[in-house]
């Protein structure tokens, strides 16, 4: 529970108060933290295509918001990334689990995971790749820089830093 | 009645709220018909209306229009659960259907064949769902309107059909900023 409670923390002190997820197991703590905080809201959605489009929505009413997703999330959204956040300038957190990175159990996450980073590139996201306790605390500053470039940015979570956040 | 004839007939209705109009020939019509602040023109990312107006609706208080497309929302029909269990009631989906992809030549969509939107939509929780005649379109938006306790989709069923028009002129960052303005979140305008 302390990296998630960490990564909310300074996702909050970084202006962050509206979020939606796409589920994952390394998401969980997250949820359950969000599903009981008052301050913010938060809902579940069924697809990250569809959560970026809320998101927009969000940003139009003056909300700061941030999905929280797996890493193959990115995949279903490329669209909605470029032709609605990148191209009307909306600064949007995404909040990653990497899955397929060192500590992965499930073989079949590999494949989005050796693109996940290619696809954001491409797709000139700024990146803040946590695989410690310790850059978790960059998190704020890097949300605040989303408003700042007015542009939506990632922070990706490695599989080995989340596994063990009993 | 088609598209046209109907944005032209609800433009009254959609001035006084907060309008996201779907992509293509629906915000170039609305443009041509009416160009207000506060619509909210979409320049890409089909399928997306009924999820930007949600968003928005949910993070403030005016009444939130989605102009939506039976091609649109059968491209992102998880929209509908969502909406069904978390739309708060300043939120109206309007559904356009033509039976037809309109924007890419009039072909033909499943709500032409045997797909029902308005089933769809109550299953999936929306528990306000009107399915109406493009004659009887402003009356379901009054009322979708003036419920102050819950939200609606309306399904307007009208014929297949475009007019000839240009595409909308205004850049991403003007739609965005002006329509921010509009709702008194842009103060450097």
């Amino acid at each position: 529970m302390k990296i998630s409670k960490k990564i909310i923390d300074n996702l909050k002190k970084g202006g962050v108060d509206f979020y939606l997820s796409v589920p994952c197991k390394l998401l969980a703590n997250m949820i359950d933290i969000l599903e009981n905080d008052k301050d913010v809201y938060y809902s579940a959605v069924p697809r990250e295509e569809e959560g970026m489009g809320i998101c927009a929505g969000a940003y139009l009413g003056n909300k700061f918001p941030c999905i929280m997703m797996q890493n193959t999330g990115i995949g279903n959204s490329v669209n909605a990334i470029v032709s609605l956040l990148q191209l009307y300038q909306m600064p949007v957190v995404f909040l990653i689990s990497y899955r397929g990175t060192p500590g992965e159990p499930v073989g079949a996450q590999g494949g989005m995971a050796k693109i996940t980073e290619d696809i954001l590139q491409t797709l000139r996201i700024p990146m803040l790749h946590c695989s410690s306790e310790k850059e978790l605390d960059k998190i704020s500053t890097f949300s605040k820089h989303a408003k700042v470039v007015e542009s939506p940015v990632a922070i990706l979570c490695d599989f080995n830093l989340m596994k063990d956040d009993k | 009645m088609n598209r046209f004839d109907l944005l032209n007939k609800v433009q009254n209705i959609l001035k006084d709220n907060l309008v996201i109009c779907n992509i293509g020939l629906p915000s170039q019509e609305l443009y041509k018909i009416s160009d207000q602040p506060n619509f909210f023109y979409m320049l890409g990312s089909m399928g997306l209306s009924s999820s930007i107006g949600l968003g928005l609706a949910l993070s403030q208080n005016k009444h939130v229009i989605s102009i939506d497309g039976d091609g649109s929302v059968l491209m992102n029909m998880n929209t509908l659960a969502t909406i069904g269990n978390r739309a708060p009631s300043n939120y109206t989906l309007l559904i356009i259907d033509n039976g037809s992809y309109g924007s890419t030549g009039d072909q033909r969509t499943f709500t032409d064949e045997k797909t029902s939107l308005k089933d769809v939509a109550l299953g999936a929780g929306c528990k306000n769902v009107i399915e109406c005649s493009g004659e009887e379109t402003i009356n379901a938006l009054n009322k979708a309107i003036d419920d102050k306790d819950n939200s609606y989709v309306i399904i307007s069923k009208i014929n297949s059909g475009n007019v000839k028009i240009d595409p909308i002129p205004l850049n991403p960052i003007t739609i965005r900023d002006r329509f921010r303005k509009f709702i008194g979140k842009v103060k450097y305008l």
